[in-house]
């Protein structure tokens, strides 16, 4: 089992690689007869499908996982929990699920790094889904105390009502790109041309 | 981005709209009780009894049911139905008196007239028929078809009537068969039979005489009313001309083609066509003013005055739900009335106020609200509800953004459409080679 | 016996000596034709005999020896040498020359097929059996009759994903039925794994409107998938057929469906408890058919399908009146199915909680950015390069005696309904 390209994504923090990285070598480790479920970093190849939110994909993972290694391993079963929680859309408890455990060395900089990017997830939902939130609430979806989660989004320019500890939600402005490259205005002018001759 | 400018405008033209009826005074009829002595004089024969009897079922008073009872107790002895006789002697059950008790000796002796009656009709009609006297087995035939109808017995009576047709010589008898056969198809409830002989009878080579023709439309307004065509059973009635007088009480009485043709045009007239064919219709208008609240109803609602034209709609509807035709008919035509109101009413605005809608539509805001999805989800009106400030603002659809996603989605059917169809016929292809290659 | 050793021996020899270029293949190719009976006569020398053999390089003899020796029966022990055999030949084999006898090819695919299943570890086959397609295949748009089997690997092993990569080419050649329609099936079952409808939808339609001559059981399970993701996807469900699709589905594949088709009947009146109620009494048919996930998925778009329903009719609308209408058990749960769309870019909204409110937005794509353009310019181009194709498929067709001849005999009963579908001729 060469897993030096695993390794080398892991060692470089390339998280967003270790889905694909995974399901390769899995498939060739497979075809080539080798017993690899004992030895195989189920825990962290579930991360790799939740870092990149393809839910779907863990989940069948999960459901590959012999039933032994279910017993024997609590992290991967931990692991699972976090994806449950997203299959489920329980924001929240995606939060719950990452803190109750307590990751080993190797899982642990992944977790942690999904937490982070979750959050910003979280963040980007709330700033598109809300125009105002309970100071409660977004701690809750951002997973931190209220006074954290208030300063972190005073900091990006929503304001406080204290009185009814509610927040407003300041949009960012969108910036699109609106120029035209010119070529590509050639490029229709001829096709409407063609159409029309 | 409360657009409070258009609210002001919005709000003064609401007031011009709506509330200008509490300075116009006018009586309106309260939901006095069906006055069934001068309902029933409007009518004659068979319909009076069935109308009075429908009434005596269907109005849950006592009194007024005994009444009723009563006076088709009174018409039936005019006539000679013993059957029906029994069946309101029943109905009453002793609760009028002796004086409308059974009475058999009126019964029998009015069987027994009946039966010699028939054996001479029989014997009449065997005679004529060894005689090959045409005119005379058309004469003798009719005679039949109303001894039964005299009598209750509606099918027999059409057979009768329907078979004096071979023996017709005349346009005038081709179209006095069609009169019996519409007049015993509509008691009997077979208005598909009515509409073929209504065109039978127009279809006739003499000119007909204007009274006919006022009946015929009568006839055909009243098939398509049964048929819940009401936009053609509107029509017909708005063409009965003033001539019908009170020459159809066997089947309709004038007031009635007001009513029903006003209710059906209201339903399914567009503003147009209610100007220039029922308001500004002089004939129609005779008939107008035979039932005063179907008028001025009329006028409301073309005049937006809604409050007034749906409160006008409130008190008829307890006497409409006695009508022996439009009873089925009174909630999906007061549905029709309500939900083109509606839409009328905010046809030319931007923005309406839905507290001032409701009120002018004696409703609540939130049953408001709920008649407005449903308009909405149908795209009768082309709006979206502000719940939280009550307004309705008119949806302008972006052209363009239409366009553009109407081309991608047109784009993306076609490649779908297009990659799906190259397969099919390589399929086909690969078939056919095999099916010519088992051949040979 | 003697001979035999012999003859292999020299067999062995032929390979080795004929494998460098096209002409030596086809001459070694006759030669490998005509030692059909030596191949069959003893499976250890067979066996053995393979290792003196590099599979890259004696790619074609390697085939008809491994062919060979799967068609004897295998004993247990020696299956999983075999199958480790087979994956690492289709790994290394050169595809050139496995084209040459594309037949042995497949066989033995296939048998490798059924012993991964028979040994219940189907990912096993996944890897070897999609690089055994893209060999197979001339070119990515002809649909090999190893598809079928890659997706049924893919699902029995729960590798969608994986699965999802031969169902982004686009397939146009394809001339057995059978392989079409199991290919259709099973890529929709996969596409619904990765909840990839619209995929899905396009792959099953394909399959309940192929020409067929009589009703298959795949086309009777694909219609009633294909009512299940309608609903899913487009939230309502058409019971005509197109048509072009073959009267003997039309006639038959409803008789077959009918609670899928009560189902979409009731979906259609927007009512959630009727439809539960519905979901109830047929549960047991559902699960029997396997079907039971994917109506679950139905119920719950039902949800979304009514609060995306009322984007259209209110510009504001209280939590609490959307709990009300959409049959939820309140604001909190109201509140988190908008969240949910939202956040799935299904409805245009902003929740404020302050007032307990929900503000529905209109679509803020304004189709002027350069990603719409540059997105609107390569389907242009795509649909460009498919109507030429439309067009010299119409052209071939026009000119082959064997239609031609078919059209002169009866002129009457063809007609051109199959291309109703589409413009008769898009110009560009």
């Amino acid at each position: 089992m060469d897993t030096s390209l695993l390794n080398e994504a892991l060692a470089s923090k390339s998280y967003d690689k270790i889905a694909d990285i995974s399901d390769n070598l899995m498939l060739q480790c497979a075809a080539e007869g080798i017993e690899f479920q004992d030895e195989w970093p189920y825990a962290i190849h579930l991360l790799g499908h939740i870092y990149n939110n393809d839910i779907n994909s863990a989940r069948f993972l999960w459901k590959k996982i012999p039933a032994a290694i279910k017993e024997a391993r609590p992290e991967v079963v931990a692991v699972w929990r976090i994806g449950q929680k997203l299959w489920k859309r329980d924001y929240v408890g995606v939060h719950e699920a990452i803190r109750e455990f307590s990751w080993s060395p190797e899982v642990q900089p992944i977790v942690a790094s999904f937490a982070e990017l979750y959050k910003k997830r979280m963040f980007e939902i709330l700033l598109s889904a809300y125009s105002t939130i309970s100071t409660k609430d977004s701690a809750h979806f951002l997973g931190m105390s209220e006074n954290d989660a208030t300063n972190y989004v005073l900091q990006q320019g929503w304001v406080l009502d204290s009185a009814s500890q509610m927040l407003t939600v300041k949009k960012h402005a969108v910036i699109t790109e609106q120029k035209l490259d010119p070529s590509k205005l050639q490029r229709l002018t001829e096709y409407v041309f063609h159409l029309e001759h | 981005m409360e657009p409070d400018e258009d609210l002001g405008q919005i709000a003064d033209g609401i007031y011009a709209n709506g509330d200008e009826n509490t300075q116009r005074h006018r009586p309106i009829i309260s939901s006095e009780q069906l006055d069934i002595e001068a309902y029933a004089a409007l009518y004659s024969g068979r319909t009076k009894i069935t109308r009075l009897l429908f009434i005596a079922g269907r109005c849950g008073n006592a009194s007024m049911q005994l009444e009723a009872l009563r006076m088709a107790y009174d018409e039936i002895k005019k006539g000679e139905n013993t059957q029906l006789f029994r069946e309101v002697v029943q109905k009453i059950d002793g609760s009028l008196g002796t004086t409308y008790g059974p009475d058999p000796a009126w019964a029998d002796s009015v069987d027994r007239r009946a039966e010699l009656r028939k054996e001479k009709l029989e014997n009449e009609l065997n005679a004529y028929r060894t005689n090959l006297i045409k005119e005379s087995i058309r004469m003798g035939y009719n005679d039949f078809g109303d001894f039964y109808y005299a009598h209750g017995q509606l099918g027999e009576a059409f057979k009768n009537y329907v078979r004096t047709r071979d023996y017709c010589t005349t346009a005038k008898h081709i179209i006095h068969m069609c009169l019996n056969a519409i007049l015993v198809s509509i008691e009997m409830g077979q208005f598909t039979h009515v509409t073929s002989y209504v065109s039978k009878a127009e279809q006739s080579q003499d000119a007909l005489d204007v009274v006919t023709v006022a009946k015929l439309r009568c006839a055909a307004g009243l098939a398509h009313l049964e048929a819940k065509k009401y936009k053609l059973a509107a029509r017909k009635f708005l063409e009965v001309g003033p001539e019908l007088g009170n020459n159809y009480t066997e089947v309709i009485a004038p007031q009635d083609v007001a009513t029903y043709g006003g209710l059906c045009a209201l339903a399914s007239f567009d503003r147009a066509e209610l100007k220039s064919k029922v308001i500004d219709n002089i004939n129609f208008r005779n008939f107008l003013e035979l039932v005063p609240e179907i008028r001025e109803l009329i006028h409301d609602f073309y005049t937006s005055h809604y409050a007034s034209c749906l409160e006008y709609l409130g008190n008829l509807k307890a006497n409409l739900l006695l009508d022996i035709h439009l009873h089925d008919h009174v909630e999906t035509l007061y549905d029709q009335i309500r939900n083109k109101a509606l839409i009328q009413y905010t046809h030319p605005f931007v923005s309406v106020d839905l507290n001032m809608m409701a009120n002018a539509f004696k409703t609540s805001v939130p049953g408001l609200e709920k008649e407005l999805e449903a308009l909405i989800t149908d795209n009768q009106i082309q709006a979206r509800i502000d719940s939280h400030n009550k307004i309705l603002y008119a949806r302008h659809a972006d052209q363009r953004n239409a366009t553009f996603q109407r081309v991608l989605q047109t784009g993306k059917e076609f490649d779908r459409d297009v990659r799906s169809m190259l397969l099919r016929a390589n399929l086909l292809k690969h078939e056919y080679i095999l099916r010519t290659s088992r051949k040979h | 016996m003697n001979l035999n050793m012999n003859s292999m021996e020299s067999l062995v020899a032929q390979i080795q000596g004929l494998s460098s270029n096209a002409s030596d293949i086809a001459q070694l190719h006759n030669f490998l034709k005509q030692s059909e009976e030596l191949l069959h006569s003893d499976f250890t020398r067979l066996l053995s005999s393979l290792a003196e053999l590099d599979p890259s390089i004696h790619s074609l003899g390697f085939l008809y020896i491994l062919e060979a020796c799967m068609s004897f029966p295998v004993a247990k022990e020696q299956v999983n040498e075999l199958i480790v055999s087979v994956a690492r030949f289709i790994n290394s084999c050169a595809a050139e020359q496995i084209r040459v006898a594309p037949d042995k090819f497949i066989s033995v695919c296939k048998r490798f097929k059924d012993q991964v299943i028979l040994l219940e570890a189907p990912i096993r086959g996944v890897a070897p059996m999609l690089t055994a397609v893209r060999k197979l295949q001339s070119s990515s748009e002809q649909l090999t009759t190893l598809h079928a089997d890659f997706l049924l690997l893919c699902i029995l092993a729960k590798c969608y994903k994986t699965g999802i990569s031969v169902l982004e080419d686009d397939i146009y050649e394809t001339d057995q039925p059978r392989d079409f329609f199991l290919y259709c099936y099973y890529g929709g079952m996969v596409c619904i794994g990765q909840k990839q409808f619209r995929k899905a939808l396009e792959l099953l339609h394909n399959v309940v409107t192929a020409p067929m001559s009589t009703l298959n059981a795949i086309a009777v399970e694909a219609y009633k998938k294909y009512i299940l993701v309608s609903l899913i996807h487009l939230g309502q469900f058409s019971t005509s057929f197109p048509k072009y699709t073959s009267s003997v589905a039309q006639r038959n594949l409803k008789t077959y469906s009918q609670p899928y088709l009560e189902l979409s009947n009731s979906y259609g009146t927007g009512k959630i408890s009727e439809l539960e109620t519905l979901v109830q009494t047929n549960k047991e048919k559902f699960e029997t058919e396997n079907n039971l996930g994917l109506v679950m998925q139905v119920v719950s778009s039902m949800y979304k399908r009514n609060i995306q329903r009322l984007t259209q009719t209110y510009l504001t609308l209280s939590l609490q009146d959307i709990a009300n209408t959409v049959q939820l058990r309140g604001p909190k749960e109201a509140e988190m199915h908008v969240l949910q769309m939202i956040e799935d870019g299904e409805i245009f909204a902003t929740i404020n909680q302050k007032d307990g409110m929900v503000r529905f937005l209109e679509d803020p794509e304004q189709y002027k950015t350069c990603g719409m353009i540059e997105h609107i310019d390569s389907s242009i181009k795509r649909l460009m390069v498919l109507s030429k194709k439309l067009t010299s498929m119409d052209e071939l067709m026009s000119c082959d005696p064997m239609y031609l001849g078919k059209v002169g005999r009866e002129r009457q009963r063809f007609e051109f309904d199959d291309f109703d579908s589409v413009p008769q001729k898009f110009t560009i």
